[in-house]
């Protein structure tokens, strides 16, 4: 496909404008605060397609360019897709000012970040990086050169493929695209797929990366007795799995992040100190 | 290990690399320790250690999302220092922990102080957006940026410079008994790390899954990603199963010789 395509014919917005608008989104978060969010970088990421939609009518153009700067907040991976959506609206207005409330624009917007956010942070950071790093940290291991790139590999490869298609999907059927997958529940089925290679993942990564264990030892009547060995009779890992089981169960009680990490370092720490754990 | 100047200059870039990477290169994890990990070993002749460190830190952040509660802390900036101070007094991932974590928490604070300042700068693309100044708009975009690159950079470079002595001292004076409480600690941490991705992955049907990836792992010796495969075949299996395709009666013969 040749950059210079035309994929809107009555905005005459080209391939190369819409390849513009995807490697801006790379700087969603560049000027990320508490009041608009990411705003700023929304529209700094859709500017190419406002400019050519807009370029004979100035007034229009900084009524667009105030309207994208209303709060935003998602996570970044799937923002094309509402990037490619706006871009759609925003050319449904141009044509049809008289009947389309432009309104809608921002309500589209604000109803599409919880669900994508959910998602997307169920794949990127929950699946995709744990997935890479937790192959990425075997090699490191051994100190092997290659564990940084294969981690960035496996995390960015799915991550560039789906901010690339988003974008085209958000702008060419985006809410038929969304009524699709949410009625027939695949989203759902595929969310819970992933989820199993994740858990898989997780069940694995507690058993051979937590490397706590107990080094102590009695003699009873002349005979060594190294507590460690009884607990591997039990089960191997127990004590990474009931550390980690502890601290879930915190974690499901609402207790802040903070406070369960201060409570590790101090348990860990005179545990250490008194030679019950290493 | 005494430090050069252009080698902390450079983790200084580091840090502030960790930052942008989430910002203007759409967090394309730039900053996960396994990464800073290798770039301060480069940076400080020792690509291997580095590395090792960088793994081990890895796993007592595995667990820090960026998302909610958990975005309290700054791995980026805590993995980038914790290593250089690890590589610089010859010590190992214990030392690097015990001086990232509190730069990882501090340099959250700092980041929460930097949104708050890019708030006010919002009300002046205000202004330009209503003038359909674009240029200025993008100017201002970007300044945020070059404030970012400052906060980060110049922070790690003075306390990796000038701290280098200091910090050498203090873990030189590190009795036995204490090193041996920040082993226990790193070998505890990463249960937080993964508790965290339990929390979010969880569902009561997803238990068999997490015992069965616990005990294949526990009970022998295949590999991460031989285990990873082993759940992606399981997880395809399952996707047939369970989707309403044409070949629906193909997916329940399948269930009966389950």
């Amino acid at each position: 496909m040749s950059k210079n395509e035309i994929i809107s014919a009555e905005n005459n917005i080209t391939k190369k404008d819409f390849l513009k608008v995807f490697w801006r989104s790379f700087t969603l978060l560049g000027s990320y605060n508490f009041e608009r969010m990411e705003a700023l970088g929304f529209n700094y990421s859709i500017m190419p397609a406002l400019s050519k939609i807009y370029k004979d009518d100035p007034d229009g153009l900084k009524e667009a360019l105030r309207r994208h700067m209303e709060v935003f907040n998602m996570t970044v991976a799937p923002s094309t897709f509402v990037m490619g959506i706006s871009i759609a609206m925003e050319e449904q207005y141009k044509r049809d000012p008289e009947h389309f409330d432009p309104a809608s624009i921002n309500s589209v917007k604000m109803a599409l970040m919880g669900p994508l956010s959910g998602i997307g942070d169920t794949f990127f950071w929950g699946i995709f990086r744990i997935l890479a790093a937790a192959i990425g940290v075997s090699f490191a291991q051994t100190g092997s050169i290659v564990a940084p790139f294969i981690f960035l590999l496996l995390f960015n490869v799915p991550h560039f493929l789906t901010r690339y298609h988003c974008l085209f999907i958000g702008y060419r059927n985006g809410n038929s695209f969304l009524q699709k997958v949410q009625s027939s529940g695949q989203m759902n089925l595929f969310t819970y797929c992933a989820g199993i290679v994740g858990i898989i993942a997780v069940g694995c990564m507690i058993a051979t990366q937590i490397s706590v264990s107990c080094p102590l030892s009695f003699t009873i009547s002349g005979t060594e007795i190294v507590l460690q060995e009884y607990l591997d009779q039990i089960m191997p890992r127990l004590l990474p799995l009931t550390a980690t089981l502890i601290v879930y169960h915190f974690l499901q009680k609402k207790v802040r992040v903070g406070v369960i990490m201060a409570g590790i370092i101090i348990v860990g720490f005179l545990c250490g100190v008194l030679g019950i754990l290493c | 290990m005494t430090i050069e100047i252009w080698q902390a200059l450079l983790i200084g870039c580091v840090a502030a690399l960790t930052a942008l990477e989430g910002d203007f290169l759409g967090e394309c994890k730039l900053r996960e320790p396994l990464v800073t990990g290798f770039l301060v070993g480069l940076i400080l002749g020792d690509v291997r250690q580095g590395i090792i460190i960088g793994g081990q830190l890895q796993l007592i952040w595995m667990g820090a999302t960026g998302i909610g509660l958990s975005a309290q802390l700054d791995i980026g900036c805590g993995g980038t220092i914790g290593t250089a101070i690890a590589l610089m007094t010859n010590s190992g991932a214990e030392v690097a922990m015990a001086f990232g974590l509190p730069v990882s928490i501090l340099m959250q604070s700092l980041n929460v102080l930097k949104m708050t300042g890019f708030s006010g700068i919002m009300h002046k693309v205000d202004r330009y957006a209503e003038e359909g100044n674009m240029k200025g708009m993008i100017r201002l975009h970007y300044f945020c940026g070059f404030i970012t690159f400052l906060l980060y950079c110049v922070p790690t470079f003075v306390s990796v410079y000038m701290g280098s002595g200091l910090v050498q001292t203090v873990v030189d004076s590190l009795p036995q008994w204490a090193m041996d409480g920040l082993t226990a600690v790193s070998a505890l941490l990463p249960a937080l790390g993964f508790a965290m991705l339990l929390q979010i992955l969880m569902e009561t049907k997803l238990i068999p899954f997490f015992i069965v990836g616990f005990v294949v792992a526990a009970y022998t010796d295949l590999t991460m990603l031989a285990i990873t495969l082993l759940a992606v075949a399981v997880a395809l299996v399952m996707y047939w199963l369970k989707s309403d395709r044409p070949a629906g009666t193909l997916a329940y013969e399948e269930e009966e010789d389950l």
